[in-house]
């Protein structure tokens, strides 16, 4: 039990809540909300006048509902302003039809791309999206609205969850994975398989033979990166790239699928200072959503 | 229920199927038949809830689809009075000419979610769903139409048509039906109006009944009936939002095991209904829902009905107004073209009539399969068509690979088309429905900003 207990925290990412400083609201300005409840993680954003105002991300739990809740309570947290306040909500993820208190539900492949269209503007046309449990690649115009997508299969390949189960095997917290990924001489062949079941047998004949943790490492994100551009080259590549969910943060991913691209993906903003975390993407596109349909009515009642 | 000594009998050597003991037979199949009788009276009456004003008129085809029920039923009642039941896996299979023979033809592709398990234990889990499915109905003798059949015409369009056959061969006897290839050479035409030739000869043998232009007109008029009302009703949906495209698609399922002249009259009389609908201007959806094709592999009833629900009950809907299936549209598009009715005429007629008129990814030539484009986009006009959803099942080769050209050639025309892959099983409705609500916000203006 202990064992299992010290191998949890390797996989465990950092759930966290932000306020954008030197912002403000009042009672007069629209607030609108966005909560996308994924697989592994859900994220609210709140949006004031159609700006982000505050977030979170937090673990989802066994209920879509409650974890949708809980997100959004975290979001408002500090924030002054109560649920009552919000003029919107829009629910998106895999669980967003059972989020009771939402106004409407978008899927996450429109949200990601009006959000990736927010924190990176227009230029942008190609999203990944690197999920818990699916990947996706999103093609949009300069407004952010998809134009095509595709979607691997259910299944853990190449998933953020697929990464997690990497980082319990290899004891290693998930959040140093990518830099000790490139932390080797020359890049070993990929696994040879991408199934995170067979990927881990792979995986752990190779340390009986002596590899190192970050060899093993390397050549098991340079499979994901691989089935990932792949999935990008089947949809169309339009620069320029973008890569959203939590994979985003994995350096190990986006070099890797920026090599087989050979184009660079748009940095990163610096979520730690004042930049927005590429994680709350599709809250943020639900956020947007909920602010442009919620003007919508007003005009219609007018 | 046959017992499987006496299957030995009629077809001592060919069994494929492992031994499944009669005990298990049995069982599996009150088990299978009941869950699935539940499931065809929850579709319908969903269907009613979903709509509660649906067409009346649909009241017909509601009881006709449950397949355990008068239909089968009346086919026995055929049977016992000696008539002959031809089964068919393909609707290359010349109804004219059963109807002739004064035989009655009943399709016995099955749409069983839960027997495609079954036939995992004969064929890898590769292989196509309809296949498999087929396969494990099959084994537990769940189809009534399979099981009166007292003949197959097994079409050898793709690979695992022409390896069910000879499983099916094991247990009935099977008449194979081979078409070319390629169809604009003479060779070809002539090769399958000999096999056409073929069909109408062990017809004869297996009624006792000789075709003659005296039953065989008749019967050519039968089907040019039922052509005209299935125009009728796909007419009506190109510009008429009165009937959802999964009621619509629940007419033509039908016809595979209907009565075809009963068949025809009722779905003339949902016509009327319908007409009038347009007159009193009664919309089933608002007039800016995203208008929906879908093509590739062909879905049957009661399991596989997932995809037309998808459409048009997720957030958003879109309405499903036209399809290019072989298990719909393509059914009944074409009459039999008749010039002159002697003998060799109607028969050419038969053979040009399954043959160039299909559209089926079987076929190539040195454009590819440029019938089938010709018709999607054809139709994509017609019917003002926003969006393609190309469905494919696990295992089917042939529409899997012909999706590359179709989609090339609806980019040149900038309509979306998704390529949706899925298999017999319920586990994946949620995915499903993620990717084709995303499609349909794609197709939809609404959420423009």
């Amino acid at each position: 039990m202990t064992q299992q207990q010290t191998n949890e925290a390797f996989w465990r990412w950092q759930e966290y809540q932000r306020v954008m400083p030197n912002k403000s609201w009042t009672k007069n300005d629209i607030i609108t909300a966005g909560v996308d409840v994924g697989s592994v993680g859900s994220k609210a954003t709140v949006l004031v006048n159609g700006e982000i105002y505050s977030w979170s991300i937090t673990r989802t739990g066994s209920n879509s509902s409650d974890s949708a809740a809980k997100a959004l309570n975290w979001a408002l947290k500090d924030t002054g302003i109560q649920q009552s306040d919000l003029k919107y909500i829009i629910g998106t993820g895999y669980g967003r039809v059972n989020i009771s208190f939402a106004n409407k539900a978008l899927t996450e492949i429109a949200c990601h791309a009006k959000g990736a269209n927010y924190i990176w503007g227009s230029q942008v046309h190609t999203i990944l999206d690197v999920g818990g449990q699916d990947i996706k690649a999103i093609r949009c115009d300069d407004t952010g609205r998809v134009t095509s997508f595709l979607m691997n299969d259910k299944c853990a390949a190449g998933t953020g969850r697929g990464m997690e189960v990497f980082a319990d095997l290899l004891k290693i917290p998930i959040e140093k994975i990518g830099e000790m990924s490139l932390n080797i001489t020359e890049e070993p062949p990929s696994v040879s398989c991408t199934c995170v079941a067979f990927a881990k047998t792979e995986a752990m004949g190779l340390l009986r033979k002596g590899w190192s943790k970050e060899k093993v490492l390397a050549a098991y994100t340079k499979a994901m990166a691989i089935r990932m551009s792949n999935l990008i080259k089947r949809v169309g590549l339009e620069p320029a790239l973008v890569i959203t969910g939590g994979q985003s943060k994995n350096i190990g991913i986006v070099s890797r699928v920026e090599t087989a691209l050979e184009v660079k993906c748009l940095p990163i903003p610096n979520w730690r200072e004042n930049g927005i975390d590429p994680m709350i993407a599709g809250a943020l596109g639900a956020g947007i959503y909920a602010k442009a349909i919620y003007d919508k009515t007003q005009t219609t009642r007018d | 229920m046959k017992n499987n000594t006496q299957q030995e009998k009629d077809h001592p050597s060919k069994k494929i199927m492992p031994e499944t003991t009669l005990k298990e037979i049995k069982e599996l199949n009150t088990t299978i038949k009941t869950t699935s009788e539940q499931i065809i009276t929850q579709t319908i009456s969903h269907l009613k809830k979903i709509n509660p004003n649906r067409p009346q008129e649909m009241e017909y085809f509601d009881e006709l689809a449950n397949m355990f029920g008068k239909r089968t039923q009346e086919l026995e009642q055929y049977k016992a009075e000696g008539k002959k039941i031809v089964g068919y896996n393909c609707i290359f299979a010349p109804l004219e000419l059963i109807i002739a023979a004064g035989a009655v033809p009943v399709r016995i592709n099955s749409g069983w979610y839960d027997t495609s398990k079954l036939g995992d234990r004969v064929v890898p889990v590769e292989v196509c769903s309809i296949i498999r499915s087929t396969i494990g109905a099959k084994m537990i003798e769940l189809s009534p139409f399979l099981e009166l059949s007292d003949v197959l015409i097994t079409v050898l369009t793709c690979d695992g048509m022409t390896k069910l056959s000879e499983i099916l061969g094991g247990y009935k006897k099977v008449w194979h039906l081979s078409n070319p290839r390629i169809k604009d050479s003479d060779q070809a035409l002539k090769f399958w109006n000999e096999e056409i030739k073929q069909i109408k000869n062990n017809l004869e043998k297996l009624t006792g009944n000789k075709i003659t232009t005296k039953t065989l007109k008749p019967a050519i008029l039968k089907t040019q009936k039922a052509t005209k009302a299935f125009r009728r009703l796909q007419n009506i949906r190109k510009d008429n939002a009165v009937i959802s495209g999964q009621d619509a698609l629940l007419v033509t399922q039908t016809f595979m095991w209907d009565d075809i002249e009963r068949w025809t009259e009722k779905t003339n009389i949902l016509c009327d209904e319908l007409d009038r609908r347009i007159q009193a201007k009664e919309w089933i959806c608002p007039p800016d829902t995203p208008r929906v094709m879908v093509t590739g592999t062909p879905m049957f009833w009661p399991d596989n009905w997932k995809l037309p629900s998808l459409i048009e009950e997720g957030t958003p809907k879109g309405i499903l107004v036209a399809d290019e299936l072989c298990s719909s549209e393509r059914l009944l598009y074409d009459p039999v073209g008749i010039d002159e009715w002697t003998m060799t005429d109607m028969l050419n007629a038969i053979g040009e009539r399954y043959l160039m008129a299909c559209t089926c990814p079987c076929f190539t030539s040195k454009d590819g399969n440029e019938d089938r484009i010709n018709w999607l986009l054809t139709k994509i006009k017609d019917h003002k068509i926003q969006g393609v959803i190309y469905y494919v099942t696990r295992g089917c080769m042939l529409y899997a690979m012909e999706y590359t050209t179709v989609k090339r050639a609806l980019d040149k025309i900038n309509i979306p088309v998704y390529y949706l892959d899925t298999d017999y099983t319920r586990e994946d409705t949620g995915q499903l429905k993620t990717r084709v609500e995303a499609f349909l916000e794609m197709l939809n203006t609404q959420i423009d900003l």
